[in-house]
């Protein structure tokens, strides 16, 4: 595998990672790249002055006079004409991104669709229509990606559009085209702290259009890997997108807080970017239901972003409050800020671990560090690891 | 599982949920999602002509500073001038409204303080 551009997105056809991406024609490929740089402007440019403006406002709040001194200084910055500007111009790039990209996936839909029919499938996709997607996936579409993830309209063409977004949407920082970073630096972290294992049977949990699941099935060819998320779209599109990589994957609409897996049927269960999309309760009942579905001497991986680790940067949290709210991130504060390790020994598991994985473009050839302090974004992810 | 037949699928394009952000009136939010729009639409048509120009250049037709060394006749300076001045009054239009408001506002007989 080689390492992504550092623009991320290569203006060449050819270069295209995987055959079940939908590809742009020459002028969506522009309206990408400038959405992505829309992004990075709005990120880069604009936030740190909202920042600074943060920093002096805050430093004119009394400790005393609040005992919710987020909510004083959120307060405070919405009187700013620039906050509502520059919030409302990152919402804007992030609409413009689905929008953008839709149109992208509408045009090739028949293309898109016909790839999607797998003759002898070494892995297999099962659908519940009566599926009954939690409160958290449907309150309000998750990342605004219009639709949310819980869409289902008989085709694939959901996570087709997931999968180019999400491609656009991480600028290139997750392994380019195929977008699988977690995936692998969770296989990394498995290897880390069980150099030998040779599990007969994997399952990722909130697996999306399959991006962090065909790494297990590449990095343990011999193992049974399946993947559960809640949308029907996104599951076909999955299920293509591993048979086109080359990976027997099993796909199944579930939720990750009560599967159907008998107990004691896995050797490995892990998750990636999941539990802030979920809820406090439904962290609770993930950990759990991983912890039951292991057997004796089974290994649990949850890997998410990194913590916010500077609880008083009231900044930091006034961010993580609007990024909840503004791109519909259910449980962003709740999955940065809880107490991992205790939560997972509190779900029965031994051996707890939590700490940062340095990010793994090859699960198998990367470098196994893990430890207490982060690499920085990108280059760690949050890792909480426990044994039955 | 139905199939995409014929009729071109149609995706969602609204996400569900959408808060107010404070401080924003809604028309702002409007106004500035146009704004991101156009500025979109205009690298896409300036990353075409650069294509078309230096496919022009490749096929011997253009040579590679054919359009920076190229000068208007008057007629063509007269052509030009006319786009300009038709495309700024176009774009401007809704501050010439509002000023023209302000002044008709400020002009009418019942507004003047006494
Ligand atoms: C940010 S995505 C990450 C996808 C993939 N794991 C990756 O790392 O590329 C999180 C996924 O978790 C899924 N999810 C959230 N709650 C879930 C639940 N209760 N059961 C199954 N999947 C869930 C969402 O639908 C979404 O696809």
């Amino acid at each position: 595998m080689t390492s992504p551009s550092p623009k991320g997105i290569v203006e060449a056809r050819a270069a295209q990672a995987h055959p079940m991406i939908a590809l742009p024609s020459h002028d969506e490929l522009v309206e990408q790249l400038f959405i992505r740089d829309l992004k990075q402007f709005v990120m880069a440019e604009l936030e740190p002055a909202q920042q600074r403006i943060a920093e002096k406002l805050e430093a004119a709040i009394q400790p005393q006079a609040s005992n919710d001194p987020v909510g004083a200084l959120r307060g405070q910055m919405e009187q700013v004409g620039s906050f509502g500007t520059w919030l409302s111009l990152k919402r804007e790039s992030q609409r413009q991104l689905w929008y953008a990209v839709t149109d992208c996936v509408e045009r090739q839909a028949a293309e898109l669709q016909a790839l999607g029919q797998i003759d002898n499938p070494k892995g297999s996709l099962t659908i519940d229509p009566d599926f009954q997607a939690p409160d958290y996936i449907t309150m309000g579409d998750i990342h605004l990606m219009p639709g949310g993830n819980a869409y289902d309209d008989g085709t694939l063409l959901q996570g087709a559009v997931m999968d180019r977004g999400g491609a656009v949407y991480m600028l290139g920082r997750n392994g380019g085209m195929l977008n699988d970073l977690r995936g692998q630096t969770a296989m990394a972290h498995l290897l880390t702290i069980a150099p030998d294992i040779k599990p007969d049977r994997i399952l990722d949990m909130g697996c999306g259009i399959g991006t962090s699941t065909v790494p297990a099935a590449l990095c343990f060819p011999d193992a049974e890997v399946h993947g559960v998320d809640v949308g029907g779209s996104m599951l076909r599109y999955a299920h293509a997108r591993a048979e086109h990589l080359g990976a027997a994957v099993h796909f199944s609409r579930q939720s990750a807080e009560r599967t159907s897996f008998p107990d004691a049927s896995f050797d490995v269960v892990y998750s990636c970017a999941m539990l802030h999309e979920t809820s406090p309760a439904a962290m609770v009942n993930i950990l759990a239901e991983s912890r039951r579905l292991l057997r004796p001497g089974g290994v649990a991986i949850h890997l998410e972003v990194p913590l916010l680790h500077t609880f008083g940067d009231l900044w930091q949290e006034l961010s993580a409050e609007l990024e909840a709210q503004f791109n519909n991130e259910p449980n962003w504060r709740g999955a940065l800020s809880v107490d991992y390790a205790q939560m997972m020994r509190a779900a029965g598991f031994g051996d707890v671990r939590a700490g940062y994985q340095a990010t793994a473009f090859n699960a198998r050839l990367a470098a196994k560090k893990f430890g207490d302090t982060s690499d920085g974004v990108f280059r760690s992810w949050f890792v909480t690891s426990g044994r039955v | 599982m139905t199939q995409v037949q014929g009729a071109a699928p149609v995706l969602p394009r609204t996400p569900n949920r959408l808060d107010p952000i404070p401080g924003r009136r809604s028309l702002d939010d409007q106004t500035l999602a146009m704004i991101v729009s156009l500025a979109s639409e205009v690298t896409i048509l300036r990353a075409r002509l650069d294509a078309a120009e230096r496919l022009l250049t490749a096929a011997n037709i253009f040579a590679p500073d054919a359009v920076d060394n190229f000068t208007p006749d008057a007629a063509a300076q007269a052509a030009r001038e006319r786009q300009r001045q038709h495309s700024m009054a176009k774009i401007f239009r809704p501050l010439r409204e509002a000023a023209a408001i302000d002044l008709a506002t400020l002009s009418s007989p019942e507004k003047v303080q006494p």
